[in-house]
């Protein structure tokens, strides 16, 4: 009775971090609770459907998951939680999707009334066809996908057994000369392997692009990767072209710019959502060739129309890869039911403690309004607001002073304003990446940086997703847009990658006191606290006086 | 017919049996000891009620038809099976007659032995009497249990040959003899005796049937276990006409034969039943966990419990929900309280129910009614968790209330709501206790499939469970029962917890809150904080600190522990609770086993350094004036003082006293005030915590009287001997020749009248009334009564030679026959 777990009536798990049996309990939960918050003492995970089913796809049964409750837990476990958790996960694999040999693809039970409650609904019925017999009937195999996710809206997921096709075979093997898989890169591919499709989740910097590489190579066959951005669909292929045995002419690039299909192919999501007169004019990159493997990057920011696209993709195999399942539109359930379950979950600071990653030192510096600053921020209208405070005068001393403090290493400084990143730019003498610069200026800006030819970068937006900078190891965050979670995640992600000489990395978000910045930086420095980042406070006079 | 044979028998002079054999049943009870006498009034305490003046009012009591229904219901399927098996027996039956019934002609070991105890209930409720070879059942109960075309019988047999044929013509009778090989008789008497006496005889009735067509066994096959009827047309096909010619079936109406019961019996080996069920159907232990996996879950949930209704009376501290008009909570406050709660409508049904039950929620009776805790509820508040736990689940063993009833309609189709009315079920308390002691019985640990306790239920009490509207409340009861046990913490995963059985059957509440208290969790005086601003309770938190920091933080997450959130809005309501930024550091620093997270005191010193910024105050007038030199006049004369002035600018005071006073005081001062607008008055309210006046909970409603203790069981055995004593000694009189004398009508008082009748149904005996009848016309009658019954005296009337009914009021007195 004196377990590291204590169940919570909402489902959510508080684990006890210093406790003796923490290590073992985290490992007995983490295949079907969510990590949710890490903070120093107390780790919350919460228990979800989608969670159980995960675990479900995984191989986990209920009696597993009931006994791990009950086998960590401190109290009593309230026996509504446990009859609720062995109900739920007997939802999953009630329904599955098998190949048919007559009518192709069948929807099968292995208990009626499920079946006879999911035919009656409304937003079936399209989907299916003839009854076969009882227990089984027919589905359109243009609806896999469809049928997956509004039976998983229904609240009986689907188990989809009706296999992949091969796709055309296409020889790629990784190249692994001087480096090699992690072990959790490689329990990663394999875990993905195994199940057929699903996501991978692991932090930034943890090295996803290699789980994607070590798919393919498990694959053998031609592969479409999607990507957030060209700067990420060249840094792709950069990493593929040098651990795998690919070369340059046998990877594609489908963006804005080029429309290159090749074995290998990297298209942008945006290419793929543009419209034209209400039509999508590059959807038939799906088409074009017999994929055999399909790479989500960034899972987490799939846009809708993907979504759509993924659902007629069923028969492929799907590999979607993101630092994190949470998505700000809540569509969690559509990445499960279209790409597949979690099918690995490394948590950042189990990676961190096996030195993959750098360890981050957060810092808030909160600087003061000037008196006239505090007149126009009180006057200026709402939605004003919050330009003035973020882009106050003062940030931009502490800006300089920070990056005083730590001259000579390589320094990133983010921002969502123009102005006030051109003329921080202008004050430290550091070139600015912002939407405008073309693509050729960023690579070229970014090889120096990364060169260490230049050592301060100003950044905006556009420079978050995807481009990869190993060498920074300070970033300063002087506004954001309002206090997005998965933002703080990928600008966390810039500096945390493994650095060469084992240096700290330090993050600063500069904040206006008293203000609504303050507000939003409170919002995104919660993340990170739950990330398991204690973060500091300091007054800006402290800092300026200490330059 | 019944009352035909049975006041033939009463008429039979009791020789054989000596003085021993009783005549009455009121004779049969005065032979008991005053034990047995308590017995029946244990088992049938609507007898006591009011206590009889003797046992002939007794025994009257005993026999009437709401009385045998209400003992008969409460009878277990075997004991109403021997009832059932009696009813179609001959009257009396002796013993091995009706344990052939029961068991058949080739026995039924388990039948022979749980026989004799069947009979000694029924012998024990006053249900049947006489010794073992006359065993009588009374006659109501006959009445209810005998199989007629309109109530079948659960035995599914039909009426015997004699009844059959008693309208039938008597040239019929003897073709029928004729038919299946037997002599011709002279009269019809004869001729049914003939019949049955072929009927009953086994041998002889299987040569008979052996000579039947195989369609005509068919027939037979049919009807055997009932129901025994069957419809026939003008011209019926041969093997029903080959059978009704031979008597095996008998008309019973132009297009309805019946299957004789003798012959029924025959087929069916003796047996009046299919299935006899002398053992009740086991439950046993479907499925077995450790017993401390059933402590400690059930523990978990009785902690669920309490931690609920907190939580729920927490909330509706200030007021909860409005009371509807016709009583109880709207569907849309119980919706809410679900939401409140997370759970389904009818979990959130049964925790409002339990709280009322337990006397801690009621409506506060004031013109717009509410529903708030009661003062009982502060009291529960300040006992030991285990305890509150124990309050809760006596009370909820108790309550007539059923939440389940909750959401579903009543008679008239409206909804009952909860907390409203017409939500008592008498039944329920005795089907909770039972269900759970039927748990009990098990090993600990071990858990009944309820299918098997329901069935278990069915046996104990058939007719409660078996038809009309009512039916499945039983079964529904009981299904409820064990839902909620489960809710409640009394059982874990099915099966009963050691608290559980503890203030089931063992020594009670104070056992039962020992075994709990040390499964609950210990409360904790101490937090973890950290750097995302959350504190996390790993417990339940002593009291003064959970209320300080519900103050000083939101509550994110409940259940074993706790988790708070601080946030600028939570700090700043412990600002304006009265404590500063540093109580609030010093607060933290004192019950945190963790350092203060650096974010945590940033985050209080900012919102402590806006706080106040603004100022907000009372005042009830306020004095003005443009000469600040006036104003510090008055503030520095001492006789202002009581006037509560304070300066808040230069040119103005906030007085305390209004306005009236402070213009009367400054006019004392001798000053020239003139009076403003009252524009700016400041009121103050303040909340307060929201009580009911006292309330009593609402009290069980019983099914029927209470179970009489021993006490007032010896008691009222006493007083009914005492007057049997004086009844059966002033029956020696012959009052009655009086009224004879000179053809006046016999006049007794209404008591007399009525106690008079009782008897002469009981003793079978013919009585003398005088009647007016509707016209005012007055008669003498000679009537046998065989029912007297709601002001009514059913009776087969010597004079007119036919049953007729009279009404009581009517009959002027009565007077028993000279020629005894």
């Amino acid at each position: 009775m004196n377990g590291p777990l204590i169940v919570q009536s909402d489902k959510t798990l508080l684990l006890e971090v210093d406790h003796e049996r923490a290590d073992a309990c985290r490992r007995a939960i983490a295949p079907f609770a969510e990590l949710e918050r890490a903070p120093e003492h107390i780790h919350t995970y919460r228990v979800t459907p989608l969670g159980l089913w995960n675990a479900r796809a995984a191989g986990h049964d209920a009696e597993q998951v009931v006994d791990a409750l009950v086998e960590f837990s401190r109290y009593p476990v309230p026996h509504a939680l446990l009859v609720d958790v062995a109900e739920t996960m007997a939802r999953y694999g009630r329904l599955t999707l098998h190949k048919h040999p007559v009518h192709g693809l069948v929807l099968a039970t292995t208990d009626r009334p499920v079946l006879e409650e999911v035919l009656r609904s409304k937003r079936i019925k399209p989907l299916v066809g003839e009854r076969i017999d009882p227990d089984t009937v027919a589905v359109h195999p243009s609806e896999r996908g469809q049928i997956k996710q509004t039976l998983l809206k229904l609240g009986w997921p689907a188990e989809d057994l009706a296999g992949y096709v091969d796709g055309e075979a296409h020889r790629i093997d990784l190249d692994e000369s001087g480096w090699a898989l992690r072990p959790y890169q490689q329990q990663a591919v394999e875990g993905f392997w195994h199940g057929g499709s699903g996501v991978v989740v692991l932090p930034c910097g943890a090295g996803k692009t290699l789980v994607g590489a070590g798919a393919m190579a498990k694959a053998k066959a031609t592969t479409l990767i999607l990507v957030t951005n060209t700067v990420s669909a060249r840094q792709w292929k950069h990493e593929l072209v040098k651990r795998t045995s690919l070369t340059e002419d046998e990877i594609g690039e489908y963006s804005g710019a080029r429309k290159e299909i090749r074995p290998v192919t990297i298209a942008t999501y945006q290419v793929l959502t543009t419209r034209r007169k209400g039509v999508y004019p590059h959807l038939e990159l799906f088409d074009s060739r017999d994929w055999g493997l399909i790479v989500y990057d960034e899972v987490h920011l799939l846009p809708a129309p993907v979504f759509k696209f993924t659902a007629d993709l069923q028969a492929r195999r799907r590999l979607g890869l993101t630092a994190t399942l949470v998505r700000e539109d809540g569509r969690e359930s559509d990445v499960f039911s279209l790409i597949g379950p979690k099918r690995f979950d490394a948590p950042w600071k189990e990676i961190e403690a096996q030195g993959y990653i750098a360890p981050a030192d957060c810092v808030e510096v909160r600087v003061d309004l000037t008196e006239s600053e505090r007149l126009a921020y009180a006057t200026a209208e709402a939605e004003e607001k919050y330009r003035f405070c973020a882009t106050t005068d003062t940030k931009r001393r502490v800006t300089e002073a920070i990056v005083r403090k730590f001259a000579g290493q390589q320094i990133l400084v983010i921002g969502q304003y123009i102005d006030q990143l051109d003329e921080l730019g202008e004050h430290l003498g550091a070139p600015v990446i912002k939407g405008e610069t073309p693509n050729a200026q960023r690579e070229k800006l970014f090889e120096s940086f990364r060169n260490g030819e230049i050592s301060v970068l100003v950044v905006s937006k556009v420079a978050n997703f995807s481009i990869d900078l190993p060498e920074a190891t300070v970033a300063i965050q002087v506004s954001g847009t309002f206090g997005s979670r998965q933002e703080e995640a990928q600008r966390l992600g810039r500096v945390l990658r493994p650095k060469s000489d084992g240096h700290q990395a330090h993050f600063y978000s500069v904040v206006a006191r008293d203000t609504i910045d303050q507000d939003f930086a409170a919002h995104r420095q919660r993340f990170l606290a739950e990330q398991g980042y204690a973060y500091r406070i300091m007054d800006a006079s402290e800092l300026l006086s200490e330059a | 017919m019944a009352t035909g044979e049975t006041e033939r028998e009463a008429y039979v002079p009791e020789d054989q049996g000596g003085a021993a054999a009783p005549r009455t049943l009121a004779e049969a009870l005065r032979a008991r000891g005053d034990e047995g006498l308590a017995a029946l009034l244990r088992a049938r305490p609507d007898l006591l009620a009011p206590v009889p003046n003797d046992l002939t009012q007794l025994a009257t009591r005993a026999g009437t038809r709401a009385s045998v229904v209400r003992a008969l219901e409460r009878l277990d399927r075997f004991t109403l099976q021997t009832a059932e098996a009696l009813a179609v027996a001959p009257d009396p039956a002796p013993y091995p007659v009706l344990l052939r019934l029961m068991a058949g002609d080739a026995g039924d070991p388990g039948v022979e032995a749980a026989l004799p105890d069947a009979v000694a209930v029924l012998r024990d409720q006053a249900l049947v009497w006489g010794g073992d070879d006359r065993l009588r059942l009374v006659r109501t109960a006959r009445e209810l249990l005998v199989p007629s075309p309109q109530h079948p019988s659960p035995t599914g047999l039909g009426p015997t040959v004699a009844e059959a044929t008693a309208g039938m013509s008597p040239g019929r009778l003897q073709e029928i003899l004729q038919a299946v090989g037997l002599p011709t008789t002279h009269d019809p008497v004869s001729a049914v005796v003939a019949l049955t006496g072929l009927f009953t005889d086994r041998a002889r009735m299987d040569a008979l049937l052996d000579q039947a067509p195989a369609d005509a066994l068919g027939v037979l096959d049919r009807l055997v276990w009932g129901p025994p009827y069957g419809e026939v047309t003008a011209n019926p096909t041969p093997p029903v006409r080959w059978l009704r010619d031979r008597g095996l079936l008998l008309p019973t109406t132009a297009r309805t034969v019946a299957l004789p019961r003798e012959v029924a019996l025959h087929l069916r080996a003796g047996r009046a039943h299919r299935t006899p069920e002398p053992v009740p159907p086991a439950v046993g232990p479907a499925r077995e966990y450790r017993p401390q996996v059933v402590d400690s879950t059930a523990a978990g949930q009785a902690y669920t419990t309490l931690a609920t209704a907190e939580e729920l009376l927490k909330k509706w501290d200030e007021g909860g929900p409005a009371v509807l008009r016709a009583g109880g909570l709207s569907v849309r406050d119980l919706k809410r309280t679900a939401v409140l709660l997370d759970v389904a409508e009818p979990v959130a049904a049964f925790w409002l129910e339990l709280l009322y039950a337990a006397g801690l929620l009621a409506s506060d009776g004031e013109a717009d009614e509410r529903y708030a805790p009661t003062p009982a509820y502060d009291e529960w508040l300040d006992l030991p968790a285990a305890r509150r736990w124990a309050r809760l689940a006596t009370a909820w063993l108790t309550a007539t209330r059923t939440s389940g009833l909750v959401g579903g309609q009543d008679a008239k189709g409206r909804t009952l709501s909860a907390l409203g009315p017409d939500l008592d079920r008498g039944a329920a308390p005795e089907v909770r206790r039972r269900v759970l002691e039927l748990l009990a019985a098990l090993p600990p640990g071990a858990a009944p499939e309820p299918e098997d306790v329901l069935a278990r239920l069915r046996w104990e009490r058939p007719l409660r469970g078996g038809a009309g509207a009512g039916a499945d409340l039983r079964a529904r009861l009981a299904t409820w029962t064990l839902d909620e046990a489960e809710l409640l913490g009394l059982t874990g995963r099915g099966a009963l917890s050691g608290h559980g059985r503890a203030l089931l059957t063992g020594p009670g509440e104070d056992a039962a809150v020992a075994l709990l208290a040390p499964l609950l969790p210990e409360p904790v005086d101490h937090v973890l904080l950290q750097a995302d601003l959350t504190a996390v309770a790993p417990g339940p938190l002593r009291r003064p600190l959970a209320d300080a920091l519900a103050v000083l933080a939101d509550v994110e997450s409940k259940g074993g522990a706790t988790v708070y959130r601080f946030t600028p809005a939570s700090v700043r309501r412990a600002l304006d609770s009265g404590r500063s930024a540093a109580d609030l550091h010093a607060f933290l620093a004192a019950h945190s086993r963790t350092p203060v997270p650096q974010p945590l005191a940033y985050l209080i010193d900012d919102v402590a350094r806006r706080h106040g910024h603004l100022r907000v105050g009372g005042a009830s007038s306020y004095v003005r004036c443009d000469d600040d030199a006036v104003l510090g006049e008055i503030l520095a004369d001492k006789r202002s003082a009581p006037l509560g002035l304070r300066r808040l600018a230069p040119t103005v005071l906030a007085a305390q006293a209004d306005p009236a006073a402070l213009l009367e005081g400054l006019r004392s001062l001798g000053f020239a005030p003139a009076a403003e607008s009252a524009e700016g008055d400041v009121l103050i309210t303040r909340a307060h915590a929201r009580r009911t006046p006292p309330r009593t909970p609402p009290a069980p409603v019983p099914d029927g009287p209470p179970a009489p203790d021993d006490t007032l069981l010896k008691a009222a055995v006493h007083a009914i001997r005492a007057g049997d004593l004086a009844s059966t000694v002033a029956r020696k009189e012959p009052e009655a020749a009086v009224a004879r004398a000179d053809g006046s009508l016999p006049r007794t008082s209404a008591a007399e009248t009525l106690a008079t009748l009782q008897a002469a149904v009981l003793t079978n005996s013919a009585v003398w009334i005088g009647y007016v009848n509707a016209d005012g016309a007055a008669s003498q009658r000679v009537i046998a009564p065989v029912r007297v019954e709601g002001g009514y005296v059913t009776a087969y009337d010597h004079t007119a030679d036919e049953v007729r009914t009279y009404p009581l009021h009517r009959v002027t007195g009565v007077a028993e026959l000279a020629e005894e």
